[in-house]
Formats: C-alpha cells, sequence, structure tokens
C-alpha cells in the first residue's frame, strides 16, 4: 500500500509512530486522511509550520554528531494560542486534532496515544520514550473503575501485610527514622537480606560489599541495566516479560533479543537460545518464578543457560520476586549454580511476599565488582530508599518458616479457587507452578485479540485481566493470551468467577 | 571483571561526602556535614504516616490528592495554573524527579547548563543520560551571575538549564534580575529550564522564593522539582514531585513508572497531611532555621571563617577559610574531624571545571579549594555542642589552632 503518496513527506513520521501502535494499514490511513483533513480545516496557517518543523527536527534528532547539527530557527505562525511557545504548537494542533476526530469515532480515542509518539518527532522528549506509553496495566484499572468491574489484572493484593511487619514501620517512624538512610541500605536490612539469601541458597554474602537496596526490586532492575550495560551492548530477554525490562533496556540504549516461550509449558527454546547467545551477548535476563506465565525455570533449563552463560562469558540478571510464591516446584537460584555467582545480579523485593507492595523495598545481591556498578546508578536515581520501611523489612525477613509456609497454602487455596473457576467457564488454562498469575487462552470466547477480549470482559462481564500482547516485543505472539492474577480475598475471587460464570459467553 | 561495568559506571566515582561521613562516624564527629535533620520530623506528619500504615494503605498507590494540594500551592505561592490531574508527577524523591526530568528531556549529545557550585549529583544524571553538563560560574565572594556572560554558555546544542534555588551550597536565593535573565535567556534560545527547589520553604530576611516558572514565557518550559523532605524533616520518606506541562509531566512520570513504579505509599498519604499544614508551621520553619543561622554564622565568625556571603536560604553556610590558612578544604575538614570533632563538608566536590575551559587561569581557580559547607539543620543542642568543641581547639584570638 502506496501509504507515502497520499501523506505529505512530515507524515511519514507519522507512520513510523502508529506502527508502534501496531495498526493495520488501513487505519493508518484513515486516520492520516481524517487528521490532515481536520487539521486543514481547524488550524489552516499552521500546514507550512508542522512541515517544516518536522523534517528540520527529525533530522537534527537523527544524528549523533553535534557538530553536525544545523538548527534552524522554528517557524512561528501560531494558529494557536499565543502564550504557547513555537515547540509545543505543534504538541497542541495534534491533541487538538485527536480530541477533535475521536468526538467522531469512539476508535480515534486511542488515537491520543499518538501524542506520545509525537513528542519523539517534535524533539521535545528523548527518544528513549518509545517504549514508555502509560502503563496497561493504569488504562485496565482506569476502565475498570469506570465499570465497577472486579480487578484481576494488576498484580498487588486486596489484602493487607502481617502486622508485626506494619507496627515495625510504625516504630521506627515514632522512633525518629526518618532521615536518609545509608544509600546503599540500612545495616540491619542488609544483613537480614545476606541472612535470608545464605538460608535460601546457601550461599554466604557481605551485606556490605554484596547488598544494595533500593526503591523496589522496580528500580533494581533500573539500576542495574544502567550500570552495567552499555549503548549497543546486546541483552536476551524471554518473552513474555514484564514491562519496565524493555523500557529500561532501552533507556540504556541495549540490542534486544528476545526469546519467546510457547505455551503449553512455555519451556525456553534451547537451540533458539543457543543460536542466540554469542560472545557478543552482555547479559541474559532471567525472571523466575515467570511473570506472567508463573512458569518455574527448571534445574535442566538453567543449568544449560548457566553453561552458555559461562561458555560466551555472559552476565546474568535474575528477577526472582515471587521466589516464595513456588508451588508447583522447588525456586531454584541460578546464582547458586556452579561458575555463576561471580556473573549474576540476584533481584528481589519485599512487596509480593508480604504484601506491601506500595512500600517499594527491593534489593540486588551481586559479586562486590557487579554491585559497585548498581550501587552508582542507584545513588544517582533515587539517592535513598525509604528509612522506616527498610527497618520493618529488616523484621520481616526474619520471619519463622512458618510465616512462608502460611503464604503458600493462602495462595494455594486462592489458585485453586480461580483455575477451577476459569476452567470450568471455558477458557484453555495453563499450569502455572509459582507466582500469583495464570494465563489463559481466551480464543474460545470469539474476540479477535487479546486487547479486545479483555475490554470485553471489563465492559460486559465486570472482570479485569491484562492483555498478555504488552510484554511481547511482537504483540501478535500474546494476542490469544490474557493474565488473571488470585492475589485477592477469596471472595473476590469467587464473586469474579461467578461473573464470568453467568456474562461469559463462548462463541 | 571491572571491564563488565557500563562506560557510565566507570565514569563515576564514589560521593567525597558519604567518605568524609563515613570517617566522622568512626571519629564520632559532631555532624555538620550531611544536608538532614537530627531533630524529629513534626508530629502531625509522623502521625499521618502511621495512622496510613494502620489504614492498610501499603499497597501500590497514586495519591491524587497530593496533586491538588501542590496545584493550590502553586497558584498560592507563585500564581501559577496547573492542572492536577496532568501536569505533576508523584515520585521516590526529588532525587528520582530529577533523574526521571533528565531522562525525559535530554539525549546524548545535548547541553545542560548547570550553575557552579553545584550539588554533585546534577552532573551525574546528565551523564547518565548521554548529555554534557556545562557549568555557568558564580563569581565568589557574593556568587554573583554575570549577566552579560549568561548568554556566551548558550550554544545550539544547549537543551535545558538547571536552577538550584535556594542553593546548595551558598545559600543564595537568585534575585529578580538574575531569574528575569536566565527567563530572557531560555526564551531566546528556547531551551528548557529544570529547577530544583527543595528549599523553597527555607528563606531568610525577607527573602521570598521566587519561582522560575512563574516569570512571563516560562511555565510552559520549565519543569519545577521539589518535595516534602527538606520542609517537613522527612527526608527518609522519599516523597517528592515534578510539576511541568501536561506531555512534559506524563513522560516523567512514565520513566518514574519504570525506575520505581511508586512512591511510598504510606508516606503519600502522610503527605496530604503535610502539605495541609496551617501557614503557621511554615512561618515557624522559616524563623527556628534563621535563628539556627545566626548561631552558626557567630559561630564561624568567631572562629576566624570568612563569611563573605550570609546565606538568604537553604540550612547552609559556604565559609571560606582564613586567608593564611595553608590547608586545602579536604586537608581542613580532616583536620576539624580529627582535633575538633565536628564534620564538615569540602567545597571542592561541588565546584567544576568545563571540559572547554573558558579562559580560567589555575590562579583564578584556587578559591574552589577554600571553601567548606557547614549544615545548621541540626539541634540547638548539636550545635552548642558543635560550638563547645570548636571553643576548646581555638587560641587567644578565638581562631581554631588549626589555621
Amino acid at each position: 500500500m502506496q501509504l507515502s503518496i497520499a501523506i505529505p513527506s512530515a507524515n511519514c513520521s507519522y507512520l513510523e509512530m502508529l506502527s508502534h501502535l501496531h495498526c493495520r494499514p488501513a487505519t493508518l490511513l484513515t486516520f492520516s486522511k481524517s487528521f490532515q483533513i481536520y487539521r486543514r480545516t481547524k488550524f489552516p496557517s499552521s500546514m507550512a509550520s508542522i512541515s517544516t518543523v518536522s523534517t528540520e527536527k527529525a533530522a537534527s534528532s537523527n544524528q549523533d554528531q553535534p557538530t553536525q547539527k544545523t538548527h534552524l530557527p522554528l517557524q512561528v505562525s501560531p494558529p494557536v494560542p499565543a502564550s504557547i511557545s513555537a515547540q509545543f504548537q505543534d504538541y497542541y494542533i495534534l491533541v487538538r486534532c485527536c480530541v477533535g476526530l475521536s468526538k467522531f469515532d469512539s476508535s480515534f480515542r486511542f488515537f491520543v496515544l499518538v501524542c506520545w509518539h509525537s513528542l519523539k518527532w517534535l524533539n521535545l522528549v528523548a527518544k528513549r520514550l518509545e517504549k514508555f506509553k502509560t502503563t496497561i496495566f493504569t488504562q485496565m484499572s482506569m476502565l475498570a473503575i469506570k465499570h465497577g468491574a472486579i480487578n484481576l489484572g494488576q498484580g498487588f493484593p486486596n489484602f493487607d501485610g502481617p502486622e508485626f511487619v506494619k507496627e515495625a514501620a510504625i516504630q521506627a517512624i515514632k522512633d525518629g527514622k526518618n532521615q536518609y538512610a545509608r544509600g546503599y541500605g540500612v545495616p540491619d536490612l542488609n544483613s537480614a537480606v545476606a541472612a535470608r539469601f545464605k538460608k535460601d541458597t546457601g550461599l554466604v554474602v557481605d551485606p556490605e560489599k554484596e547488598v544494595t537496596v533500593t526503591s523496589g526490586c522496580t528500580e533494581a532492575i533500573a539500576a542495574t541495566m544502567l550500570g552495567l550495560i552499555n549503548p549497543g551492548d546486546e541483552v536476551i530477554l524471554f518473552a513474555p516479560f514484564y514491562d519496565s525490562y524493555e523500557a529500561t533496556l532501552s533507556m540504556v540504549g541495549a540490542k534486544i533479543t528476545s526469546i519467546t516461550l510457547r505455551p503449553p509449558d512455555f519451556s525456553v527454546p534451547i537451540d533458539e537460545l543457543k543460536s542466540a547467545i554469542s560472545k557478543n551477548t552482555r547479559a541474559i535476563l532471567i525472571n523466575t518464578p515467570h511473570n506472567p506465565t508463573g512458569k518455574m525455570f527448571s534445574r535442566e533449563e538453567l543449568e544449560i543457560i548457566a553453561s552458555l552463560c559461562v561458555e560466551n562469558d555472559v552476565l546474568v540478571f535474575t528477577d526472582e520476586v515471587y521466589d516464595k510464591l513456588a508451588f508447583e516446584a522447588d525456586h531454584i537460584c541460578m546464582a547458586s549454580l556452579p561458575g555463576m555467582y561471580e556473573r549474576t545480579v540476584t533481584l528481589n523485593s519485599l512487596g509480593k511476599t508480604f504484601s506491601l507492595t506500595g512500600w517499594k523495598i527491593g534489593w540486588a545481591i551481586a559479586p562486590p565488582h557487579l554491585t559497585w556498578g548498581v550501587r552508582q546508578a542507584h545513588s544517582f536515581l533515587t539517592f535513598a530508599t525509604s528509612t522506616p520501611m527498610q527497618w520493618a523489612a529488616a523484621a520481616a525477613l526474619q520471619a519463622p518458616d512458618s510465616y512462608y509456609e502460611e503464604l503458600k497454602r493462602d495462595y494455594m487455596a486462592k489458585k485453586a479457587i480461580l483455575v477451577e473457576g476459569l476452567k470450568s467457564v471455558g477458557f484453555k488454562v495453563y499450569p502455572s507452578s509459582g507466582t500469583y498469575f495464570v494465563v489463559v487462552d481466551h480464543t474460545p470466547f470469539g474476540l479477535e485479540n487479546d486487547i479486545a477480549f479483555c475490554e470485553y470482559l471489563i465492559k460486559e462481564v465486570g472482570v479485569v485481566a491484562i492483555p498478555t500482547s504488552v510484554f511481547y516485543l511482537n504483540p501478535e505472539d500474546g494476542k490469544n493470551l490474557v493474565r488473571f492474577t488470585f492475589c485477592k480475598d477469596e471472595e473476590t475471587l469467587r464473586s469474579a468467577v461467578e461473573r464470568m460464570k453467568e456474562k461469559l459467553i463462548r462463541r | 571483571m571491572e571491564e563488565k561495568l557500563s562506560r557510565v559506571a566507570k565514569t563515576l566515582k564514589p560521593s567525597p561526602i558519604q567518605e568524609l561521613s563515613h570517617l566522622a562516624q568512626r571519629c564520632n564527629a559532631i555532624n555538620l556535614a550531611e544536608g538532614f535533620p537530627d531533630f524529629p520530623a513534626p508530629p502531625h506528619v509522623k502521625e499521618a504516616a502511621v495512622s496510613a500504615i494502620n489504614s492498610d494503605f501499603n499497597q501500590y498507590r497514586h495519591v491524587q490528592g497530593i496533586c491538588d494540594h501542590l496545584a493550590k500551592q502553586m497558584k498560592q505561592n507563585h500564581g501559577l495554573h496547573v492542572d492536577p490531574l496532568t501536569d505533576i508527577a508523584i515520585c521516590c524523591g526529588q532525587s528520582e524527579a530529577f533523574a526521571a526530568t533528565i531522562f525525559a528531556t535530554i539525549n546524548q549529545g545535548d547541553e545542560v547548563l548547570l550553575f557552579d557550585p553545584a550539588y554533585e549529583t546534577y552532573e551525574a544524571c546528565i551523564a547518565m543520560a548521554g548529555g554534557i553538563p556545562v557549568y555557568v560560574v558564580l563569581d565568589p565572594p557574593h556568587w554573583t551571575l554575570d549577566l552579560d556572560k549568561l548568554m556566551t554558555y548558550f550554544t545550539v546544542r544547549t537543551k535545558a538549564i538547571v536552577l538550584n534555588s535556594p542553593h546548595n551550597p551558598t545559600g543564595k536565593v537568585f534575585t529578580k534580575d538574575e531569574l528575569e535573565a536566565i527567563a530572557g535567556a531560555c526564551r531566546t534560545k528556547d531551551c528548557l529550564a529544570i529547577t530544583d527547589e527543595v528549599y523553597e520553604y527555607i528563606t531568610y530576611d525577607l527573602e521570598r522564593h521566587i519561582s522560575l516558572a512563574s516569570l512571563p514565557g516560562m511555565q510552559e518550559r520549565t519543569i519545577i522539582t521539589s518535595s516534602l523532605s527538606k520542609t517537613f524533616s522527612v527526608t527518609g520518606w522519599r516523597v517528592g514531585w515534578a510539576i511541568a506541562p501536561a506531555c512534559i509531566a506524563s513522560a516523567i512520570r512514565n520513566i518514574h513508572v519504570k525506575i520505581t513504579d511508586s512512591a511510598p505509599a504510606p508516606f503519600q498519604e502522610a503527605a496530604l497531611t503535610a502539605l495541609r499544614s496551617s501557614p503557621e508551621y511554615f512561618e515557624s520553619l522559616r524563623r527556628e532555621y534563621e535563628a539556627k543561622r545566626d548561631y552558626v554564622l557567630k559561630l564561624l565568625v568567631g572562629a576566624g571563617f570568612q563569611i563573605h556571603f550570609k546565606p538568604q536560604g537553604s540550612f547552609f553556610v559556604f565559609a571560606e577559610l582564613p586567608v593564611n590558612c595553608p590547608l586545602s578544604d579536604v586537608e581542613f575538614v580532616s583536620e576539624l574531624i580529627r582535633q575538633a570533632g565536628v564534620a564538615a563538608v569540602p567545597g571542592c566536590g561541588f565546584f567544576h571545571t568545563n571540559l572547554s575551559s573558558l579562559g580560567l587561569s589555575q590562579a583564578d581557580q584556587t578559591y574552589q579549594k577554600r571553601y567548606i559547607r557547614f549544615a545548621f539543620c541540626k539541634s540547638d543542642a548539636t550545635l552548642s555542642a558543635a560550638a563547645h568543641k570548636m571553643g576548646e581547639t581555638v587560641d587567644g584570638n578565638g581562631h581554631l589552632k588549626l589555621f
């Protein structure tokens, strides 16, 4: 389809932008045409200015050598309020058009997302932001509130953490522990993390040199990427993946190779991995137990990955936040495999294990030479982590085995309710060994893709799930799957199942 | 395995502030170095946090009420119209707000202007994003900005200017004229301005903090960053924000979500209470800090330091070593810790040289090793203990024997 003929050169970047939204060509063309007409009628004098500005800026933003940049003065012919500067006028026009068009067709509301990509075009906002859209979780949560739907989408509990941990935080606040903590962690917490790690893996680590406390595991991931990955480095990810991995890797300018884990058992495709990994690979990122599938990497899989990493001198970053929610298999820590500790950064957090996701206490465990990089980045990302919560986390990590056993028992009961329910409603449910997530195939219900299914589920059934296509580099790979969570109280889970039984119709 | 570190990590060095802090801890010195209070946070704010934890505000949250309060404050204090739904991003402290802002706006090769001396973190953030920090010199002894020279620092590559006012380490509050010059430059050169206003409520002698964004043509190009930390003496809670035009605020929010996902939930709740504090709270904050400032100034002058510039804001004094003192700032601070048991920060860590040094000779730059930063965000007991300890090591003229 010759889209470029129909659209002036300035709008070639629109195609690029819109391609990120994975629109079909017909939709692109319709939108572009409507946009052109709309813009011409509403902002006639802006046509010339936008073309000039966009091509100049697009040209300059593509050049890496600062000395080669030519910076022509912006064309200022505002059909828009004079108080808005030239740079923002184009954005203003774009927003106005999108809002205007949305009145004609509800699907155009979706194109307000185009604004995000226009920011790159306008050079207002850094190029790295291509991956930084409003998250799918926020979008779904907003829809859920609007329709009064039961939220089995976003992965946080609707019940609270244990009293003894909350009390410890309160005590810390009252004791005046409210000022900056040591950048890499309150000593008590570092020690508690090291002690727990020893209990779990047998590995002895130095809390002062090998443990770094961060604002949640999310920050630990960001600090690890920024501290240890250079622009252009090759990094391997397993899809589907938690959305911050791709975003932070693009922030550091890494080259991402994605290896897809496929149903029904989401096992690691070893041959594909072997051909993807080479001496040029800098790092491989493993999330086990795995969000969203609930897969747990087996010892065999980890050993193969380990030997490839040793052979090619590759670093490993493991995200193990769900390690205490391991139901059908034992959690294996990559760092504990032979030859692996010296090249592994193990990431974890308090939030999932203690149902306190809003406290933002996470950590990275790594040998000193890798820890140093993580700490450097961390100190300039957030400087220090919430002090009273760190004290409470130190208390939490000393919880007896009975706490973890009860946690598992509770979650297994919840999982049973959800899984039974989903099966009886007619989903194809894939077995999940760990985490509090389950992925299912929604195609028996006849909707075209995961996003469409989730919207239907919210509006017509009143239940929220997460469309998994956002967890893949190529969303097509995930369009048949959606993710449910069972980190909710049993009554909520039962109500959700009831709603689905009543209203979800196989087509 | 050092080669496994990223290029950026290798260029970053451990903070000199933190290293001397460790020495101070080992010697049990009175800490007038690091900029956080040693007195309790206000009770009403702590109670709000405790209540939030008990009321189960412990999961991922975005507390919209904070944005509503901030919008109201911006209107009241600076006459700024801020849309609480779109223009504000809540982050883990001003630190993260600044980092997210930099990642949201700075591309490889973009130049960012900073005023020298400067808080050490800005440069590292900018470097992490691939930007190039360019330092605009504030001239001692009064840290004046040469308005004519200001424009010469801008190039075609200049993307943004960072303004920290009230200023760490000097305590300078940028004047209306200076702000107007900066604003004029931003408008002419079509640049962004990123402000760090964490000390916004700590100003003295009838000085009022003026937000750069309130100047004509500035709101649309300014990102304001600030936090609860200094205003409410809760530096360990990590609740801060960025206020910017909607498209930039959204970008910052999206980056923040990928860096930390959310600021600590119970403290966001407590922020609602904090931000509703009465005008009396802010007034007494100012008054108490002013008294401490005056006390410390008297102490330092009595001990022989040269105080050319009385701090008009923040809780730092940037004192110059006496003319005939042979020690460098680092040496002096070390000795002060060992002999007098008082810790401060050598000023050299705040000074920087531009890669393309604009003609300053070696001699002109010696002042960069002559300044010591003292923090007075400490209880009266701490300050008088410091006075006492320094008093024990002074000679007949009231000057430190170290000199």
